[in-house]
This record gives C-alpha cells, sequence and structure tokens, in this order.
C-alpha cells in the first residue's frame, strides 16, 4: 500500500502553506518601503564588518532584531502559533546580546578579517541581503512574497548567521550564532512541512554556515596554539 | 440555540433522519442532489459531510484570508452543511468562524462544535466561555474532550453544563489513533453523545471495537482526517491515479473526494466526516461526496482492495 503514515511534520504546523505565506506578504505590504532602508543597513553592515568597524556593524543589527521579534512574532506570527510569543523572547534576546557586544566589545574578532571562515560568513551574508529577497522577487513578480533583511525572520537569522562567524570568538561566537540558527532550523522544517522548495534553500545554508562556525573555531584554536608556540 | 431551527426544517430533518434509520444497515441511498442526513440521537440528524478548520482557519485577523474562509463557510451552509468543528488548540481558528458567523448570520442548519483541553489553562466553564466569545455564539450544540486531556474532570464539568443548558451535547475526541485502549473504556463507561476519532480509508482501526461500541451504545461518531491531512488525496493526485471504473457506477464517485468520504460516511455507525479546506471549489468537492448513491458493504471492500492494491 502507497499510504502509510500516522504523525508526519505537517501535524505539527498549525497553518497551510497559503496562509503562512500570505503572513510574510502581510508584512512586504505593511512595511513598504521600511525595506530599502534595512536592506542598506544590512549592506553597511557587512561593509562595516570587512573595513573591522565590529561594534558598530553590531549597533546596526541590533534594532533589526527587534523590529522582526515585535513587528513579525508579537503582531502576527503569535496569532497562528502559540510559540510565537516564545520566539519573540529569543529574537529579543538575540537584539540584547548584539547590543551588549557593541557596547563592550567582548568576544569580538578583531583578526576577523584575515579569517578564512570570513569566506563562508560573507558568502551566508550575502545569500540573506540579496539571494533570498531575489529568489522572492523571481518566484512572484509583484514582489510581495520577496523576503528581506530587517523585515523578514529568515533573511535576518541568515545575514546576522553571516556575521556572526565573521565578527566574534570563543563562546560568544556559538552565543551569539545560537537563535539565528535555531530560527534557520525551525523554519527551514516549517517551509519543508508545507511543501515549499524554499526549505532546502534554507536548511543547506544552515548546513554551510554550521560547517563555517566549526571552521572559524578550529582556526581561532590554531591561531591560540601558534601564539602559545611563539610564548 | 434550540429555537434556530424552524418548523419546516426539523421536519426536513426528521423525514431525513426516518429515511435513514429505516434503510438497512449499508443502505444504498436513492441517488439524490440533497445531503444525506443521519440520526444521531431520537429524533435528530446531521448533514454526514461537516467542515474541520485545523489548520485552515487559523488565518489570524488577515482581513483577504478572513473573507476567503467567509466564502468557504458561506458555500457550506448555501449547500446544505450543519457541522463546524474546531477547538482552542487551532489557533485564531474559532475567531475566523466567528467572524463568518458574524458576516453570514448563524443559519439554522450550524450545528457548533468545539473542545476543552488542559493546557490551555482554565476550567472547561471558562474556556467555553471564552469560546462561545471567538464565536460569538450563545450557546454551542457540542464540545468535546480535545484527545482525552483530563477527560474526566473536564467531562464532569461538560455534564453539569450540559444539565444547565449551557451545551446541547458532550463528547470526547482522539486522533492518529492514540489511546484506544482508553477510548473504548470511556465509550462503554461514560454517558456521552459523541465520539471524534481518525476513520478513513487508510485508517481503519476503529472498525474493529470503537465503531461497533459506538453504535450500539448509540454514540453518533465524527470522522477526522479523512484525507489523513491531506496526504491520502494529494497523494492519489500526485501519482495521477484514476479512479476505478466501477466507482462512478456503483457508488457515484466523479472525484477522489467522493470516493474517498462517501467510504467514510457509509460505514453505518459514523454520522459525518469533518474534512477541512481553505477553498470553495474544493468544500463543493467534499460537500457532494455527501450527495447520492453511497457503497454498499462489498462495495466498501472493493474500495478498501482498490486503495490497497496502488
Amino acid at each position: 500500500m502507497i499510504f502509510g503514515s500516522s504523525y508526519s511534520l505537517q501535524d505539527f504546523v498549525p497553518f497551510t502553506a497559503d496562509i503562512y505565506f500570505r503572513l510574510l506578504e502581510r508584512m512586504g505590504e505593511t512595511y513598504w518601503p521600511l525595506h530599502l532602508i534595512t536592506i542598506v543597513l544590512g549592506m553597511v553592515a557587512l561593509w562595516l564588518v570587512l573595513k573591522q568597524r565590529l561594534r558598530l556593524a553590531c549597533l546596526l543589527i541590533a534594532p533589526v532584531w527587534l523590529f522582526v521579534a515585535v513587528a513579525f512574532f508579537m503582531r502576527l506570527y503569535a496569532e497562528l502559533n502559540w510559540a510565537g510569543g516564545y520566539i519573540a523572547f529569543a529574537f529579543l534576546l538575540q537584539s540584547a546580546l548584539l547590543l551588549f557586544l557593541a557596547l563592550t566589545g567582548i568576544g569580538l574578532d578583531d583578526r576577523s578579517a584575515k579569517s578564512h571562515a570570513s569566506i563562508v560568513g560573507t558568502f551566508i551574508a550575502l545569500a540573506g541581503l540579496i539571494g533570498l529577497p531575489v529568489i522572492g522577487l523571481l518566484s512572484d513578480g509583484s514582489g510581495l512574497r520577496a523576503e528581506v533583511f530587517g523585515i523578514h525572520a529568515d533573511p535576518t537569522s541568515m545575514t546576522t548567521l553571516g556575521l556572526a562567524i565573521m565578527i566574534s570568538r570563543g563562546w560568544l561566537l556559538w552565543c551569539i550564532s545560537l537563535i539565528p540558527a535555531l530560527w534557520l532550523l525551525y523554519s527551514g522544517l516549517t517551509l519543508w512541512a508545507l511543501g515549499a522548495p524554499s526549505a532546502k534553500l534554507l536548511l543547506v545554508v544552515l548546513f554551510i554556515a554550521l560547517t563555517g562556525l566549526f571552521w572559524k573555531q578550529l582556526e581561532l584554536s590554531m591561531l591560540k596554539h601558534e601564539s602559545h608556540d611563539q610564548n | 440555540m434550540n429555537n434556530r431551527y424552524t418548523r419546516r426544517q426539523s421536519l426536513k430533518m426528521l423525514t431525513a433522519g426516518l429515511a435513514v434509520t429505516l434503510l438497512p444497515a449499508m443502505p444504498r441511498l436513492a441517488a439524490s442532489k440533497e445531503l444525506l442526513q443521519k440520526p444521531f440521537s431520537a429524533d435528530k440528524t446531521l448533514p454526514v459531510i461537516g467542515l474541520g478548520t485545523w489548520q485552515t482557519f487559523n488565518v489570524g485577523t488577515d482581513p483577504k484570508l478572513l473573507a476567503a474562509r467567509t466564502e468557504v463557510v458561506s458555500a457550506f451552509f448555501e449547500i446544505g452543511g450543519g457541522l463546524i468543528d474546531s477547538s482552542p488548540m487551532y489557533g485564531s481558528s474559532p475567531d475566523t468562524v466567528g467572524h463568518a458567523l458574524q458576516q453570514l448570520g448563524i443559519p439554522d442548519t450550524l450545528f457548533s462544535a468545539e473542545k476543552v483541553w488542559s493546557p490551555a489553562g482554565g476550567s472547561a466553564h471558562e474556556q467555553v466561555a471564552n469560546l462561545l466569545g471567538r464565536w460569538k455564539l450563545e450557546q454551542f450544540d457540542l464540545v468535546q474532550v480535545h484527545n482525552l486531556t483530563d477527560w474526566r474532570e473536564h467531562l464532569a464539568a461538560l455534564r453539569e453544563m450540559k444539565q444547565e443548558g449551557l451545551i446541547r451535547y458532550i463528547g470526547i475526541t482522539t486522533s492518529h489513533g492514540r489511546r484506544h485502549q482508553e477510548f473504548e473504556q470511556i465509550l462503554a463507561s461514560e454517558d456521552i453523545d459523541f465520539a471524534q476519532l481518525t476513520y478513513n480509508i487508510t485508517h481503519r482501526e476503529v472498525e474493529n471495537r470503537l465503531l461497533p461500541l459506538a453504535r450500539e451504545k448509540g454514540i453518533a461518531v465524527i470522522a477526522n482526517r479523512p484525507y489523513d491531512g491531506g496526504r491520502l488525496i494529494k497523494g492519489l493526485k500526485r501519482r495521477n491515479e484514476s479512479l476505478p471504473e466501477w466507482a462512478e457506477e456503483e457508488c457515484g464517485c466523479s472525484t477522489w473526494a467522493d470516493f474517498l468520504l462517501k467510504f467514510i460516511v457509509s460505514h453505518p455507525a459514523i454520522t459525518c466526516a469533518i474534512p477541512a479546506t481553505t477553498q470553495v471549489a474544493h468544500l463543493r468537492e467534499n460537500m457532494h461526496a455527501g450527495m447520492g448513491t453511497m457503497p454498499t458493504a462489498s462495495t466498501r471492500q472493493k474500495m478498501v482492495n482498490f486503495i490497497e492494491s496502488l
């Protein structure tokens, strides 16, 4: 018999694909043309990271997480999913963490430009800043469903995860990457359950990001050993 | 809400109920464009196709989707639909139903079915009061204990509410084939009016014990997940499977919706099935399954054999 099953991933998602995509569309409708500002903000943050102005980059990204927490998760997503409130809290926490990094500079990696893992970070950040919106534009002519950094959760998480690989070190590398990575996993599984092709993209990017994180950790460990040897 | 049924409607339902009662256990009903009704108590009947709201009606406050679901509800009642089933676990679904009822008015045929559960917080009384506000109703026809959560406490509270006239019928639910042993014990020992469980052509475990017991005890049965969460009908369509040639002639099946739903509602113990949908076109397909010729016992077996051969 071809039809088996009892529970599947789909049974844990409390809405249908059209409802979820309409939610993303509503963010686009409600906040346009804020998209233009947030994309520029993301681009500037990436440029600042490449120029080693890490604290300023964190300061630019922190309010974006606050905005997505309130405008998307608290105001819209929580209406459909009881978990929305908890996810909003996680996004607020990420905002606070970025602000903490911006104000203290603790855990920032001032040798980030020399790191090979930064190449992975840059790729992931660009995928979030340019890749996702372009895919959205190509799949929906109106552009309303295009997901944009600073407005929608997926590109915001993707870009931040890319930047996190570039800017942080030590335990803060994992701390600052945890929430964006968990959201990408959750979102990827949700989209998978809804039968959306973008699920694979999200999960592949997450896999690359995790590879980048471990690579960065390895590079930092090697640098530490080298400096011990020199001592 | 007892007064919602007009004399004409009551007569129509009574006649339909009698017709079904007087037919043999596995009736091959005469072809008709009227939605088949099945009896569920001494003098009440329900249309065999209801409307589920899990996932599909959880649209939040989006005006566009609220209007679209109102159209679905409007078509449902236009065709003669009755039972709408929701739950506080379905996100904003109760609010969406309430919005539709506010827009359309409350039809005489509405049979409102809700649930109580435990993690939602508050007592059954509070939950029912809250849900009535969300549906914009003064009384529920049916309140069920969702997935048997704290069923002893909830059933006791629901019984009180029934005696007070706040709700008309009480029941229990399960899905995905969970806790069937406990479900059976409750059917056997408790005085309930409705039982909701998963029953479809690929999940027929309930045929062995639960459905016969419910029938013996005179408990109405609502079949949830008639398409196995959509996978069944989507799978058949995706594989481009064709209906067997005999399906049209033997039970008036012209679509897979007909095939799958007629199988369910033709079981003598099943009162109604509750497919969920977001589209009016699919709603019409679902409702069509409740009309016309129903499969006999031998045709039902052929249906099972056919699906199992795929």
